[in-house]
């Protein structure tokens, strides 16, 4: 048995719930190197424009998903002047204490470990529904296209069902092949029979993924509605399935494989002449709004931020309830938000799971206090003063 | 670069290689195997390779492996010819009759539908498998393609086709014999939760 004296209270704790206990970054944007020793709870980070807050947010994504949401190009988060970065992330998780590792060095590509053992595909090393991260600049979720609120709704799915990552890839190879067929079809080189046993592979998985998407944007909407009117959005947030084809939208789930084939057999000609398939759930949306008014398109740059947050919100409830509280990371959204939606903010993180906040407000430091954060890290020329 | 083996190894690993599964290196270990071995084991190895490709050939009634007219499966007059079960591969074969489950006879369809690969009904023996239904007046036709998309889809074609003429069954999906349920991965286990059956 362990002395007593080396397990801390935050050592014993087996939630579950996804927390950073420790971050190590070398050579990644202004950092050049960096540990941290950290607690689940709220992690406040403070500093001026350009000291490297955000940084440290893209530096748990890599470590979580081996991605940042700033740049699809890692050469660009290399230290200017140093050959590659290097992040490890010593993780809670539902499968206990890991090592995460993620090193990029252009030519020879992504690096990643998990406990010391090299991972092969980022797909497998990747960490499902681990992690949710607002940056004020990326608006994607809300009005970009609809690709990119399916993947929203996908992403949650992912962490909430173990099935739904092979559902979804079913369905794509599903409509890879039909539309192979269509094309084959149109150019006369196979019969139109060969379509029927393909219909019914698109009718079969695209009703899995359409009863998936339909059920998990339910459950969001009343907590999307509740977040949208805390966080100042007002009354009336909307969260609505808008689905391909439209008329799914009108009857059960169980009703959904039937209707897609027999659909998919009467837009015969019409998908052979484009030599694709036209309709089905790879062309779902997802309608957000306040009341009658489409944020998607007419929303303020304001709206639309207040969206995103709320919507993530609205996620990291559901993730909760289903056992499992992934780290949040908002970048600078404290400064849109008044005394009192701070504080309801606050108030929401504190209680569970991880989160961290980046503020360049100088009294982020007060705002630290006043909720109860667990750590106050203030970052400015290269270095971190932590407290505690 | 000048070659760093005399060409005949050379040539031994290139065509080693192109077997499925081994890659550079496993075909220089395999290659190496060879030199090193007493000339009788290589002649032995390169006898069997020629004599399986001039003996064999596909049966003409079900186009499985054959090294006459007829698989040994076909040949023998005790084997149900009233049951056929359909598979994409002579491979697949093996499997299904070490089980000692299945009395009926095989057809090889060659392959599966697979538009994205360019493989349609057209390339699959169907004419061969409704002429064999019609001539030997086959009762029931086993579906024994793979599990995956393209042998699903396959299998629904094939039902559709001749579903009017034979009854249809096809493979059940489930758990492995002898394995705990903590094991299974979630697709097998749901599909076996939706193909349970009373007891």
């Amino acid at each position: 048995m362990s002395s007593p004296d080396t397990i801390t209270a935050s050592d014993r704790d087996h939630s579950g719930n996804w927390a950073v206990r420790q971050l190590t970054v070398a050579d990644l944007r202004c950092w050049d190197r960096l540990t941290l020793q950290l607690n689940p709870g709220l992690v406040v980070v403070s500093g001026p424009n350009g000291a490297g807050k955000t940084s440290l947010v893209e530096a748990i994504c890599y470590g979580m998903v081996g991605v940042s949401p700033r740049t699809t190009r890692e050469a660009d988060a290399i230290r200017v002047g140093r050959q590659a970065f290097h992040v490890e992330l010593h993780v809670d998780g539902p499968h206990g204490r890991q090592v995460r590792e993620m090193g990029y060095q252009p030519g020879l590509g992504r690096r990643m470990r998990i406990d010391e053992v090299p991972q092969r595909s980022v797909g497998l090393w990747r960490a499902s529904g681990s992690i949710l991260v607002f940056l004020p600049e990326e608006l994607r979720a809300v009005k970009g296209p609809p690709a990119a609120r399916r993947r929203a709704i996908d992403r949650i799915l992912e962490g909430t069902d173990p099935t739904f990552a092979a559902t979804a890839a079913a369905y794509t190879a599903a409509v890879t092949q039909r539309n192979a067929m269509l094309k084959r079809i149109k150019g006369q080189v196979a019969g139109v029979a060969g379509l029927t046993p393909w219909d019914h592979a698109v009718a079969e998985h695209g009703a899995a993924v359409a009863t998936a998407r339909s059920t998990m944007i339910l459950d969001l909407q009343p907590r999307f509605a509740r977040w949208m009117e805390e966080l100042g959005g007002g009354p009336g947030g909307t969260l609505a399935w808008e689905p391909s084809p439209a008329d799914l939208g009108e009857m059960a789930p169980d009703r959904f494989h039937e209707h897609l084939e027999a659909r998919l057999a009467a837009n015969r000609t019409r998908d052979i002449q484009a030599a694709q398939t036209l309709s089905g759930p790879h062309r779902d949306d997802v309608w957000i709004g306040i009341g009658d008014q489409d944020l998607r398109r007419t929303g303020s740059q304001g709206e639309q931020r207040t969206a995103v947050l709320a919507l993530l919100l609205a996620c990291r409830e559901l993730l909760s309830e289903h056992g499992v509280t992934p780290i949040l990371l908002l970048d600078d959204v404290l400064s849109e938000l008044d005394p009192g939606r701070r504080r309801r903010l606050l108030d929401a993180l504190v209680g569970q799971g991880q989160s961290w906040i980046t503020s360049a407000d100088p009294d982020a430091a007060d705002l630290a206090a006043a909720s109860g954060a667990t750590h106050y890290l203030h970052v400015e020329d290269g270095h971190v003063a932590a407290t505690p | 670069m000048a070659a760093i083996l005399p060409s005949s190894v050379e040539r031994l690993v290139a065509e080693l290689a192109k077997l499925p599964g081994l890659g550079p290196r496993s075909a220089q270990r395999l290659a190496f195997h060879v030199m090193k071995a007493p000339p009788e084991r290589a002649h032995a190895l390169a006898e069997a390779l020629v004599e399986v490709k001039d003996k064999l050939r596909p049966c003409s009634e079900c186009f499985g492996f054959a090294e006459e007219e007829l698989c040994p499966i076909c040949a023998d007059p005790r084997r149900d010819m009233t049951v056929l079960c359909a598979v994409e591969e002579p491979s697949a074969i093996i499997p299904i009759e070490r089980t000692n489950e299945f009395r009926g006879r095989y057809h090889v369809l060659g392959g599966a539908l697979s538009p994205i690969d360019g493989i349609d009904p057209e390339d699959l023996r169907l004419d061969e498998l409704l002429e064999r239904i019609a001539r030997h007046g086959v009762t029931e036709l086993v579906i024994a393609t793979n599990p995956t998309m393209q042998g699903e889809a396959t299998a629904l074609f094939l039902a559709d086709m001749v579903r009017d003429r034979v009854r249809v069954t096809r493979l059940a999906s489930g758990l492995p014999v002898g394995a705990d349920l903590e094991h299974a991965d979630e697709l097998t286990l749901g599909r076996a939760l939706l193909g349970r059956r009373p007891i």
